[in-house]
């Protein structure tokens, strides 16, 4: 009992060894990782990639900043009108200003949104008030034997509007409880779209309030789509509702009041580890998706229909020497955070390579020669140089930590 | 026998048990009249907006409590019998040196472990009367690892206390800060429950490591 109690804390010395001296190690070499922001140009009709206080086309041509506003009249129109600069029309279009914004959007996708903990109460706006402002409700719902209104003041459930809803759900075919609700729950937005609800059986729904009577509406997909995340947008284009992202069949966007389905020309988009971003302006939408060192830029026009793609890769952390030195060192590190997820948990990422191997080695002879060198028997130390081997530094540094005294057989012999 | 060991050892904690039992309350009050005083002046509706979308806590009071308790309890139980090595008076009585400790140990831990359920149980009975459980779950799993870092100070601190070479106090004292970390470090609400099952189990094997350092002890490692 007393040996498994050694063996405890030498694992737990290893956990915590293989959690922070990473941690200070990244904390010491790390450099900034590369985020290049890519846009497409209805000017030059070619992608732009800005990338620091760089900014080149994909031929690697280098623009001014001057140039690169011109290039993207869109985006900066108001230093172009400022500057007189701004042209009056692209493509046979009048530029106005107010029709300019209203296309602009941007919107991003990582895959913390994705593994993060979500609230299960959501207020339900009013979306037809008749009043300029949107007001927040006193009420929250949630959704899972039925479709429930809590009032907050009383924290109880308001049993006529729950059976109202839950009605109206249930009439629509929907099966509780749901999967992922997501709507934008503040008042800082133009309008109120309610929520795009996931039933059980992975069915997408949109269900908001209208003048205190529910409005639900099944949205009908031509396939059976695995959604793992929806994010609704308040575009001030009204051109669709939300984004919904499915595990491998893409991303699509629900479209506004005809609830048509566009599927993204992306492909072999992962949600788990992928990030996607979205520029859109008159013209065109530009789409990055971004993976750890590389990225995919599409271009499409008004309809959907890709007019430019670019992909573009550089040497991934582990190809770098601060990434090569740390996988030369640590066989493997614990992570309590990580940059793709807002949970905590104990993530293992072993080094890719075996050049670790060395330095297990080294660490598995220093605590042979230190054993031998106390006179403790080899055999009662089996376990100990095992942990070394497998773990390293941390290893030995654990089993130094918690001395194995257990097995003096025989006195020091003082070399 | 083992009735007036445990006697010995409830006179060694109760101050600091019946303190941290107090403090207990007093913080717990003072959440619950604060919650009470927020919802009648900023509004229900937006006070559980502030928990649901902002990520604000009403309970952050609780955060370091029980490490300070679970540290304190294990002081008092354990400086008293490394002043003149007195636990060596214990272990010569006539019964197992090891089931000794481990009786001492085990009471010590009970004790944390029920005011430790006492206190998320009234927490839990409070929060009940202005929130609905979507709000409470997620809140007792953002304070879970902060209990469970306490029992695991706990643990560890026994463990440091009773190591009887200086330096080896000093190494423990580095994995314990370290470990008990862990249990500290802040996230968004709910984010720990992947984690949760993994740190119980650790947690309930350190319940064993005092073991390790009484031995050492008993044995006169120098």
């Amino acid at each position: 009992m007393i040996k498994i109690s050694r063996y405890i804390l030498v694992l737990t010395a290893v956990l915590v060894a293989s959690i922070a001296l990473p941690a200070f190690y990244w904390t010491v070499f790390e450099k900034v990782p590369r985020s290049p922001q890519i846009y497409y140009s209805c000017v030059t009709g070619d992608f732009i990639i800005a990338d620091g206080n760089k900014r080149t086309d994909p031929s690697g041509k280098e623009f001014t900043l001057d140039e690169y506003e011109r290039a993207l009249p869109l985006l900066y129109f108001r230093q172009l009108m400022a500057d007189g600069e701004m042209p009056d029309s692209i493509h046979g279009i009048k530029l106005e200003a107010p029709s300019i914004s209203r296309a602009s959007s941007f919107y991003r996708y990582t895959p913390r949104k994705l593994k993060t903990p979500v609230p299960t109460l959501y207020p339900m706006l009013e979306s037809q008030s008749g009043k300029v402002n949107l007001a927040m409700p006193d009420d929250y719902f949630r959704i899972e034997k039925r479709m429930e209104f809590i009032v907050a003041k009383t924290n109880r459930i308001n049993e006529e509007k729950s059976a109202l809803f839950t009605d109206a759900l249930i009439e629509e075919g929907f099966v509780f409880p749901a999967k992922i609700i997501a709507g934008i729950p503040t008042t800082r937005k133009s309008v109120d779209e309610g929520y795009f609800v996931t039933d059980s059986g992975g069915s997408l729904f949109h269900v908001k309030m209208i003048k205190g009577e529910p409005y639900v509406v099944r949205i009908e997909t031509e396939e059976k789509l695995d959604i793992v995340y929806i994010e609704a947008v308040d575009l001030r284009s009204r051109e669709f509702y939300c984004y919904v992202f499915t595990k491998n069949q893409g991303i699509f966007v629900v479209m506004d009041e005809v609830y048509d389905l566009q599927r993204l020309p992306v492909d072999g988009f992962n949600p788990e580890i992928h990030t996607f971003r979205i520029n859109a302006d008159l013209f065109n939408k530009c789409i990055t998706v971004l993976g750890e060192n590389w990225y995919q830029a599409i271009a499409v026009d008004d309809m959907y229909k890709v007019v430019g793609t670019h992909y573009e890769e550089w040497s991934g952390l582990y190809e770098r020497a601060e990434g090569k030195a740390f996988a030369s060192i640590f066989p493997f590190e614990i992570r309590m955070k990580d940059d793709n997820s807002a949970f905590i948990r104990f993530f293992f990422r072993p080094s890719p390579g075996y050049r670790w191997i060395i330095v297990n080695l080294v660490a598995l002879i220093i605590a042979f020669i230190m054993i031998r060198r106390r006179g403790w028997a080899i055999g009662a130390n089996i376990a100990d140089l095992l942990i070394v081997g497998i773990t390293g530094i941390y290893g030995l540094a654990a089993t130094q930590f918690f001395p194995n005294k257990f097995t003096v057989n025989k006195q020091p012999n003082n070399k | 026998m083992f009735k007036s060991i445990i006697y010995k050892e409830w006179i060694k904690i109760r101050l600091i048990v019946l303190i941290s039992l107090g403090l207990s309350l007093l913080a717990l009050i003072n959440i619950f009249l604060k919650v009470r005083h927020d919802i009648l002046f900023v509004d229900a509706a937006n006070y559980w907006y502030s928990f649901l979308f902002r990520g604000s806590t009403y309970f952050g009071i609780l955060k370091y409590l029980p490490f300070a308790i679970g540290l304190a309890v294990a002081i008092a139980q354990y400086i008293p019998e490394t002043v003149n090595k007195r636990i060596k008076l214990t272990f010569h009585l006539p019964v197992s040196e090891n089931g000794i400790l481990i009786r001492m140990h085990a009471f010590g831990a009970a004790v944390l472990v029920t005011l430790f359920l006492v206190v998320m149980g009234l927490f839990t009975a409070g929060s009940a009367i202005f929130f609905p459980s979507n709000i409470i779950n997620p809140s007792l799993v953002t304070m879970t690892p902060w209990f469970l870092g306490g029992m695991a100070t706990y643990f560890l601190v026994a463990l440091i206390l009773l190591e009887p070479v200086w330096i080896y106090r000093g190494l423990y004292a580095v994995v314990a800060a370290g470990f008990v970390t862990l249990f500290y470090t802040s996230a968004s609400i709910g984010a720990f429950r992947p984690v949760l099952p993994a740190l119980i189990l650790i947690t309930v094997l350190l319940s064993f490591v005092v073991l390790f350092s009484g031995y050492r002890f008993r044995k006169g490692e120098m």
